[in-house]
C-alpha cells in the first residue's frame, strides 16, 4: 500500500459515510448512490495530489459532480460542469430543481414521515439542509459544495427549514403518528 | 417582528459575527417570539441528526471501494506516471470510463471465474498468489492484527490463530475471489511449505471431499456457515493438522 494510498485513506476515505448519506439523498436510490459513490471515490483518488484544502467539501463536491454526470447520462435533469469540466460542456449550467420521479419513489418505498418529508423538498433546498444539519458543514463549505454564493445557501436553507416545519405541522395535524 | 428574527438562523448556525452573536443572545431573553422559533429550528435539526446522521456507506460498497482502489493503485497510477505527459483533454471524458472499466472488469471477474469448479478456483488463486509474490497483503504474526485487516476487504471474518508453537506460523492475510465472493485468506508458514487457508460464506452448503489437484492437497471443513480450505503442498498429515487447530478454535470462539 502506497504512502499516498494510506493519507487518502486517513484523510478522504473517513468521509465516506458523509459521501454516501449526500449521494443518498441526491440519488433518490440506494443502487445509484453506490455507484455515485463509488464513482466519486476513485475520481478523488486519482485528484488526491491536487487537494488543497479541507477534505470532505472536496469529497462532497465530487459525489455531486458524479451525481450530476449519471444524471445526465440518465437525461433526467440538467447538468452544472466543474471548472474542470467545462472544456468539455459546450453548452451552458442549467439547474432543474424540480423532484424527479426518484424522490417521489422515496416517499412509497419508506413510509418514514420525516424521510418523506426530507425527500419531498425541491433538491437544491434539500441538499443544502441535509449539509447544515446533518453534515454539520458552514455556509462557506456548503456554498462551495453546492457551487453557489452563500447568500444562496442562506435563503435555500432559510425555505427548505420553512417548508419542512410547515409539512411536519400539516403531516402531525392529519394524525400521522410517527413524526416525533 | 423584530429585526433580530432575520439574525435568527445565522446565530442558530453561528455564523454571525461575535458582537452579532451576543447580541442576538441578549435579545433572546427577552422575546419569547424568537426564543420560540430557535425551539423550532433546535427541534428540527435534532430530529433530523437522531434519524439520519447514523446511516453508514454499506459493508458490500465499502468493500468495493477498497478493491478499486487496490486495481486502481497497481494498473493505472503506474502508468500514468510513465507516461508522463500532459493529458489531452478527451483523456478527461475517457477518465469517467475508466473507473467504469475497472468496476467492469471486477464485476466481470466475479462473475465468470467461479465457472471454474472450486478446487480449480483455490489451486488457482493459491498458484498465482505464490507466483506473484503478492501471497500476502497484510504481514503480521499477530492475529490482532490480521483479523481487522479483513473487516471491509473481505466477506467473511475468519478465525485467525497464530500456531507457531505446533508448527503452524501465522504469516499474513489476503482476499481472493472465490466463489463470488472476496474470500478471506489466511496464510501459514509450515517448514518450508506455505498454506493457504481460504474461507468464505457458504451458508448451508455441505464441505466437498478433500481432493488432491495440480499436486496440491485441499482439506475442506466448515465452521457455521463458514466454509474453510486450506490449500498447500505439504502431505496430508500436515494440512489435516492445521485443519484441526483451526477447526478447533473456530467452535471455541463460537462459545459464549
Amino acid at each position: 500500500m502506497g504512502d499516498s494510498r494510506g493519507r487518502f485513506e486517513a484523510q478522504v476515505l473517513l468521509h465516506l459515510d458523509a459521501a454516501y448519506r449526500y449521494a443518498r439523498w441526491l440519488c433518490g436510490s440506494a443502487a445509484d448512490a453506490d455507484d455515485v459513490v463509488q464513482e466519486a471515490v476513485l475520481r478523488a483518488f486519482r485528484g488526491f495530489d491536487g487537494l488543497k484544502g479541507e477534505a470532505k467539501p472536496w469529497l462532497l463536491t465530487i459525489v455531486r459532480n458524479c451525481h450530476a454526470t449519471a444524471a445526465k447520462q440518465h437525461q433526467r435533469r440538467g447538468f452544472v460542469p466543474l471548472p474542470e469540466e467545462q472544456e468539455l460542456e459546450a453548452s451552458g449550467a442549467i439547474t432543474d430543481t424540480a423532484p424527479g420521479p426518484e424522490d417521489l419513489a422515496i416517499s412509497q418505498d419508506q413510509g418514514r414521515s420525516l424521510e418523506r418529508l426530507l425527500a419531498a423538498l425541491p433538491e437544491a433546498h434539500r441538499e443544502v439542509l441535509v449539509l447544515r444539519e446533518i453534515e454539520d458543514m458552514d455556509y462557506r463549505q456548503i456554498a462551495a459544495v453546492t457551487n453557489v454564493p452563500i447568500g444562496t445557501v442562506m435563503s435555500r436553507l432559510a425555505r427548505a427549514r420553512a417548508t419542512l416545519k410547515a409539512q411536519w405541522a400539516a403531516s402531525a395535524a392529519g394524525g400521522l403518528t410517527d413524526v416525533p | 417582528m423584530c429585526p433580530e428574527h432575520e439574525q435568527l438562523h445565522a446565530y442558530f448556525d453561528g455564523e454571525l459575527a461575535p458582537g452579532e452573536q451576543m447580541h442576538v443572545k441578549q435579545h433572546l431573553a427577552a422575546c419569547a417570539t424568537c426564543r420560540a422559533e430557535l425551539a423550532t429550528l433546535q427541534a428540527g435539526r435534532s430530529a433530523l441528526r437522531a434519524q439520519f446522521r447514523e446511516m453508514q456507506a454499506p459493508q458490500p460498497l465499502r468493500a468495493s471501494i477498497l478493491r478499486a482502489l487496490d486495481a486502481e493503485e497497481q494498473q493505472v497510477r503506474p502508468a500514468r506516471r510513465a507516461a508522463g505527459w500532459r493529458r489531452p483533454f478527451w483523456l478527461g471524458m475517457l477518465g469517467g470510463v475508466g473507473g467504469l472499466a475497472v468496476t467492469a472488469a471486477l464485476a466481470f471477474f466475479l462473475l465468470f471465474a467461479p465457472q471454474m469448479n472450486l478446487p480449480e478456483q483455490l489451486v488457482a488463486a493459491h498458484v498465482q498468489a505464490l507466483r506473484s509474490g503478492h501471497m500476502i497483503a497484510v504481514v503480521s504474526t499477530d492475529r490482532h492484527t490480521v483479523k481487522p485487516w479483513f473487516a471491509g476487504r473481505a466477506d467473511v471474518s475468519p478465525v485467525v490463530v497464530d500456531f507457531a508453537d505446533q508448527g503452524y506460523r501465522l504469516l499474513g492475510g489476503r482476499t481472493d475471489a472465490i466463489d463470488r465472493q472476496h474470500a478471506a485468506v489466511v496464510v501459514y508458514e509450515h517448514g518450508a511449505h506455505f498454506i493457504n487457508v481460504f474461507s468464505w460464506h457458504a451458508g448451508t452448503a455441505e464441505p466437498p471431499p478433500d481432493t488432491t489437484l495440480r499436486g496440491y492437497h485441499l482439506a475442506f471443513w466448515k465452521t457455521q456457515d463458514l466454509m474453510y480450505c486450506a490449500v498447500s503442498d505439504t502431505g496430508w498429515s500436515e494440512l489435516k493438522g492445521l485443519e484441526q487447530l483451526l477447526s478447533f478454535a473456530g467452535e471455541r470462539e463460537l462459545r459464549p
